[in-house]
């Protein structure tokens, strides 16, 4: 696989929560707002680029047996680090997301990089991929925090959008919200899917149709 | 007992990567450490800046502790220029909020009247109870309000205090451990002064 290859397949194809739908306990716990969302998502792209960089580091050299164990390990060092490293330098947004931050380590989307990829992959193929599956997943919660803020709140990023008469869709920053909110967006995706689907096929099919269309146009 | 080679490189592997870890983790904790005390100091700080009038003091510096253990309570006193004590500030818990505790910052004038309370940490649900943190207006209920001027509950319990629209158990529970804090003032009231009387003005701390 190509370098772009990659990103396209952990950014959208296999997006971690549109395709995959893992990581759904930070996902659906912290993105009452978009700003929550974003800082959630560059912990998480913190962690995997680090866990995915020692993880092809020591591809073949920690025993197969052993592996999960190991692997937690390294992603438990690199929750803790960021953690440490937020509550220092990010004290507010630390006290805000706090419990989640922890929870990263089982965030099985992680795991399931170090296992699938990077212990199969080269460093920079790794690198590549944690920054994809990281920012794929910074982008859903983005959007999901966003969708749930902009209606229940009228708001976005903080920003007032729909002005200080909006009343409060309360039930969108609850937890149904989210679950509602998902279901929505997730049949956004699909529908992008299956149109980009019905246009590989058709260009597949009829290559030469496409060149006139596109003449026209 | 035996160990096969295969055995013997597990355990080396998973001790390496924890030794590696744990190093990292102490590095981490090195650099982080003073940041950390610095960010939670600052932190206290504005709260205190809120709920104490307006002083002259560090607070947090002038902190002394009533009573003893587990029913220990630090208290911030504020002090004007001249190094007169012109408030109090100090925290108490709310053990029976909707989601857990809720910590709540009290500062009071010297007559034992409130200036401001805020809420410090919390885990009420956003929109219903987390109104204790955004509503001004609720909060503001509280200032110049001391034990014997208000009916200290809610006013589906027959109180003063609003309860929110779908929410009484979060301000419930505030209103109650505001009103635990006046009744701490009051009983403590002369320790209060004590350790204060005791020092010289612009006199350094050890």
């Amino acid at each position: 696989m190509t370098k772009s290859e990659v990103f396209y397949d952990g950014f959208w194809h296999n997006n971690a929560i549109f395709a995959q739908l893992l990581g759904m306990c930070p996902l659906l716990g912290v993105t009452t707002s978009a700003g929550n969302g974003f800082w959630m998502g560059a912990a998480t792209v913190l962690v995997l680029l680090g866990s995915n960089l020692v993880v092809s580091l020591v591809r073949g050299v920690i025993p197969k047996n052993v592996r999960i164990p190991a692997y937690i390990t390294i992603i438990a060092a690199f929750v803790t680090i960021v953690g440490m490293a937020m509550n220092a330098w990010m004290h507010e947004m630390y006290l805000v997301l706090g419990l989640f931050i922890p929870l990263i380590v089982v965030n099985c989307a992680i795991l399931g990089r170090a296992e699938a990829f990077a212990s199969k992959n080269s460093v920079s193929d790794s690198l590549v991929d944690a920054l994809a599956v990281g920012s794929g997943f910074t982008f859903a919660l983005v959007l999901l925090g966003g969708v749930r803020e902009l209606f229940g709140q009228g708001e976005f990023f903080g920003v007032s959008v729909f002005g200080d008469s909006y009343p409060d869709m309360l039930m969108f920053i609850l937890p149904p919200g989210a679950f509602i909110a998902l279901g929505f967006i997730l049949a956004g995706v699909n529908l992008i899917n299956r149109k980009m689907k019905a246009r590989a096929s058709r260009q597949a099919a009829a290559p030469a149709q496409m060149e006139v269309v596109e003449v026209q146009s | 007992m035996k160990f096969d080679k295969e055995q013997l490189q597990m355990v080396l592997a998973l001790f390496v990567v924890a030794v590696i870890a744990a190093t990292l983790l102490g590095l981490t904790d090195i650099v982080t450490r003073g940041p950390i005390a610095a960010a939670e100091k600052e932190a206290l700080r504005s709260a205190l800046a809120q709920v104490l009038p307006k002083h002259a003091n560090d607070a947090q510096g002038d902190m002394f502790v009533i009573g003893k253990e587990k029913r220990a309570v630090s208290v911030y006193p504020g002090k004007d220029k001249a190094g007169k004590i012109n408030g109090f500030a100090w925290e108490v818990t709310a053990p029976d909020g909707y989601a857990g505790s809720i910590r709540i910052l009290v500062g009071l004038y010297p007559d034992g009247n409130i200036h401001a309370i805020r809420v410090t940490a919390h885990k009420e649900t956003p929109g219903l109870g987390d109104g204790i943190v955004n509503d001004s207006g609720w909060l503001a209920a509280f200032a110049g309000q001391n034990l014997e001027s208000r009916n200290w509950k809610v006013k589906k319990d027959g109180g003063d205090f609003d309860q929110f629209t779908g929410a009484t158990i979060t301000p419930r529970a505030v209103v109650k451990a505001v009103k635990g804090a006046l009744a701490f003032f009051a009983t403590n009231r002369e320790l209060m002064f004590a350790p204060v009387a005791e020092e010289n003005p612009g006199e350094e701390k050890p």
